[in-house]
């Protein structure tokens, strides 16, 4: 009969077509400094997913055709010279304003990718900001679900097999030395009978018994043990959720609203306490933020406000620090919490003297870290009064990370890290340098 | 599928099998498979029952599969093999009038691999379906042995100069060693016959006879004697940088791609000859009642799907059977020869018929000997082209909106018929042979692109170029004309340029 039945099943394809998507991502993670400062993230209203152009992925050949004319193609239908026969919405840019197909071998497409997605090729980046083992109040990170040990019950999808053949094969010697001992014969006639019974203990012993196995031939073959499966020996992967305890946090989210700070510099403020707000909103499942907005003034205000109002006025950037340090006194023991303060501003200060003394002062009441950045997008390689003025009393040490210019005080002990931001690809980096997990540690 | 449909299944293809024969097709016995639509697709990815991995076949996988996952409309066709015997796949839940399709057109396929001289010359590569199935296997432990990083690598320079082999499919390259042979034996007969030829003076016979000599001299030394263009072989041959499992993995890549040459030749021919001869057993299947009218019903919405034009893309489904039936409607009245040819008169032209009813002895002779490229020589006429409705378009960026379109650029059949035979040249592919292989005396890879008025796109030189050098371990370099000027693009293992 020429019309076979497939009996083969083969999972290679989606072996391969993961090998494919890894790849795409090492992609995408090339690609993450353009990605996440993208502003239609930031400005997206919670959605779940990202709509980001990244490269379909082929193997570059020699190929005939004119990248500079266009490619061109044959094609069936009706129409005359001139007419439109097939259109893309507003594809004809690559990202970054580049046009598609400049880089060897390489088509785009428009992908979508889950928030959680990018977050999580981040982390593969960054590891944890420090949280310091405060004793009094845990929380629990969830770290999803492991498998540990075995038990008697459990989903299909969880069996373990080799448990349960292990299970199975004693039961095989079980039973055929309860054969052995309640017939008398040799173990080869019980192993003969055993198999012909597919290990059902009752029928092998009726067929011992009823004495139609040639023992002469029996003798001759030699046993082989065989697994017996029985309800009772399945063994399943027992499923345990895997917690680690953290101490707690608050984070006290500070952004000048201020008249000096341009639309670009609000962006990147803006863009890098969305990541650093969403970093921990991801790790841990409860972190206090708290938001605050100012000029000459701060106030609290809610996570919507902070990141979609904008303000004017003049700048006085103390005004935060004494807030913050206000509620911390109240709420916040810093036996019990891990405070951090991250603040972003131009540094265009009308009294640089009393931020620093505020600063001082919340640094003194033992906060983890006072971060902050300095947004300046004015292209030259000055950095602000204030920052000046951090830096005398202080006492930072200037350094270059990731091509960035940070300032962090290593001998006066202040937990204070500054980081001058010039544009948007130093966002990436700017959040690195904000989330290293050891930098006072060691 | 039930029982009943495999019973029917089975009943039809016997019925194909023998409407097959009356019709004059070749026959032999086919395997057909019945399997799962998955089945179907990572074979249509893999091209051959069973490959080695690789990403991109499962970038291919996962795209076939998303089509007909989520749009409906990717039926898995049909996919068949052209072995000594011929294994062809069924998928058990498609309709059964589409089944029956899929049957006779294997069975036009079938046909298409006994007789096309082509896919004969294929056949004679049918061991690459076993050499695939081991490699699978040796690749394996490859990967567990050197790393799937360099495992990898390797594939990949491979395929991307997979299918840079020697012009002509029915003849392998001579090696290296016997061709440097044939060169100087001729080069030799010319001193020999510069010595007997009484009409030079011995001014210029002394001066030929350096030029020869000196010829000779180089060519003791040069590698390769004389262009390749069967570059992965001679990479595999020449270079001292490739360990065993990587010259092992080169040649398994370049052997399939040998063997599919022939396919690749006459795709389109294979698939209107198969597409031609469904539709006439299909309506016969149907006339004899082994087809019900509302089967037929659901077979005719899928073969017009098939069967459907496309704006953008050559459909072979669709233009293979046009010029298969165009091919034989000008043989059958006589529309062919001096004296059709040199008739000016267009109403003449029109009602032209000699009676001559050769059609069917000329397509079943196109497929026999006719690439795609020699039919499109052929009947590609102005009137072809004008009633299939062919047009050049070409790709640009509207400039009010920003959108990507692609715009109607050309309906003349003269430059649409260039156009044809070059797509239908060598499957597209740029021609590029090595011209030296140790030039300056430092292994660096000289290769040159024959201009046949076609220039490379720049785009992909560079990544191609990487590709050969990790292969080959020394600088490559490439000469080209780009814009009516010589380039030559080089990469020598960490800067790309171009001169």
């Amino acid at each position: 009969m020429p019309i076979i039945i497939s009996e083969r099943t083969a999972k290679r394809g989606e072996k391969d077509a993961k090998r494919h998507r890894d790849k795409q991502r090492e992609l995408i993670k090339k690609q993450l400094p353009r990605i996440i400062s993208e502003e239609s993230i930031i400005t997206r209203k919670h959605g779940k997913t990202v709509k980001v152009p990244i490269k379909l992925l082929d193997i570059p050949k020699f190929k005939h055709g004119s990248a500079k004319k266009g490619g061109a193609g044959i094609g069936q239908g009706e129409g005359s010279p001139g007419d439109i026969i097939g259109r893309q919405r507003g594809k004809g840019k690559g990202p970054g304003g580049k046009k598609a197909g400049n880089e060897p071998g390489v088509d785009y497409i428009e992908t979508e990718i889950d928030m959680e997605e990018i977050l999580e090729m981040m982390f593969e980046d960054l590891g944890l900001p420090r949280l310091d083992e405060k004793t009094v109040k845990m929380l629990v990170v969830e770290l999803g679900l492991r498998l540990h040990g075995t038990t008697r019950s459990g989903p299909e999808a969880l069996l373990n097999a080799g448990k349960t053949a292990q299970e199975g094969m004693q039961r095989f010697w079980h039973l055929l030395r309860e054969l052995e001992r309640q017939t008398g014969k040799s173990e080869r006639v019980c192993y003969v009978a055993l198999k012909q019974a597919k290990g059902i203990f009752g029928d092998a012993r009726t067929l011992v018994n009823s004495g139609t196995i040639d023992e002469a031939e029996a003798e001759k073959i030699a046993v082989k043990a065989f697994v017996i499966m029985h309800p009772d020996d399945m063994r399943y992967h027992k499923q345990e959720e895997k917690i680690t305890e953290q101490s707690q946090a608050v984070v006290f989210a500070m952004r000048d609203v201020s008249y000096s700070m341009n639309d670009e510099k609000k962006y990147l403020s803006r863009s890098l306490l969305y990541w650093l707000v969403n970093f921990l909103q991801h790790i841990y499942k409860e972190v206090v933020i708290l938001f605050l907005a100012h000029h000459t003034t701060a106030r609290f205000v809610t996570e919507e406000e902070f990141f979609y109002t904008g303000e004017s006025g003049g700048t006085l950037c103390y005004s935060p620090y004494e807030l913050a340090g206000g509620r911390i006194d109240a709420e916040f023991s810093p036996s019990q919490w891990n405070i951090y303060t991250w603040h972003f501003t131009d540094g265009d200060d009308f009294d640089p003297a009393r931020t620093v003394r505020e600063v001082k002062k919340i640094c003194e009441k033992g906060i983890s870290m006072a971060g902050y950045g300095e947004v300046r997008t004015e292209g030259d390689n000055t950095v602000s009064e204030l920052m000046n003025a951090f830096s005398k009393e202080l006492g930072l040490v200037k350094q270059i990370e990731d091509n960035l210019h940070t300032f962090e005080s290593r001998d006066a002990g202040y937990p204070f890290l500054g980081i001058i931001i010039r544009q948007r690809k130093d966002i990436l980096p700017a959040l690195k340098a904000f989330l290293k997990q050891e930098r006072w540690t060691s | 599928m039930t029982q009943d449909e495999l019973r029917r299944l089975i009943r039809i293809e016997e019925r194909v099998h023998e409407l097959a024969d009356e019709y004059g097709l070749m026959t032999t016995k086919i395997d057909f498979e019945v399997c799962p639509a998955r089945r179907i697709l990572e074979a249509m990815s893999y091209h051959f029952p069973t490959n080695f991995s690789h990403w991109t076949f499962g970038r291919d996988f996962e795209k076939n599969r998303t089509f007909y996952e989520h749009t409906g409309t990717g039926i898995p066709y049909e996919q068949v093999w052209n072995f000594e015997r011929p294994r062809a796949l069924l998928v058990d839940t498609n309709p059964l009038p589409l089944n029956a399709m899929i049957i006779a057109h294997v069975y036009g396929h079938v046909d298409f691999f006994l007789a096309s001289s082509f896919l004969k010359r294929g056949r004679s590569f049918s061991n690459v379906a076993e050499e695939a199935r081991y490699a699978a296997e040796r690749f394996r432990k490859y990967e567990a042995q050197y790393g799937q990083t360099a495992v990898e690598q390797t594939m990949d320079a491979a395929l991307s100069i997979q299918w840079h082999q020697p012009l002509d499919v029915f003849l392998e390259e001579p090696d290296e060693e016997d061709a440097r042979q044939a060169l100087i034996a001729r080069e030799k007969m010319k001193l020999a016959s510069l010595e007997k030829n009484i009409r030079l003076n011995n001014k210029e016979r002394a001066q030929e006879t350096e030029c020869v000599i000196r010829r000779l001299k180089r060519l003791e030394d040069i590698t390769p004697p004389e262009p390749v263009y069967d570059i992965l072989k001679y990479i595999n041959r020449q270079s001292t940088r490739l360990k065993p499992f990587q010259q092992d993995i080169v040649s398994v890549l370049r052997n399939q791609a040998r063997a599919l040459a022939p396919n690749m030749l006459t795709k389109m021919l294979n698939e209107g000859w198969a597409t031609y001869w469904h539709l006439r057993i299909i309506r016969k299947l149907t006339e004899e009642g082994l087809i019900t009218s509302s089967e037929h019903g659901v077979w005719t919405t899928f073969h017009a799907k098939v069967t459907q034009r496309n704006k953008l893309h050559l459909n072979v489904y669709h233009l293979g059977p046009a010029i298969f039936e165009y091919a034989e409607h000008c043989w059958d009245t006589g529309r062919f020869g001096r004296e059709y040819e040199d008739c000016t008169d267009p109403i003449e032209r029109a009602h032209w018929d000699t009676g001559a009813n050769k059609g069917k002895e000329k397509i079943f002779s196109m497929r026999e000997s006719y690439s795609d490229r020699m039919a499109i020589e052929e009947f590609a006429t102005d009137e072809f082209i004008r009633g299939n409705e062919l047009y050049i378009y070409r790709e640009g960026e509207d400039q009010r909106t920003g959108d990507r379109i692609a715009v109607i650029m050309e309906k003349n059949p003269g430059i649409i018929r260039r156009y044809l035979l070059m797509y239908f040249s060598y499957y597209g592919i740029p021609s590029i042979a090595v011209v030296d292989g140790n030039y300056q005396d430092k292994r660096i890879m000289l290769l040159k692109h024959d201009d046949h008025g076609m220039q490379l796109d720049e785009t992909y030189i560079e990544g191609t170029l990487r590709h050969i050098h990790y292969l080959w371990g020394y600088p490559v370099y490439l000469d080209s004309i780009i814009d009516d000027k010589t380039h030559r693009y080089s990469f020598d293992g960490k800067r790309y340029s171009v001169d």
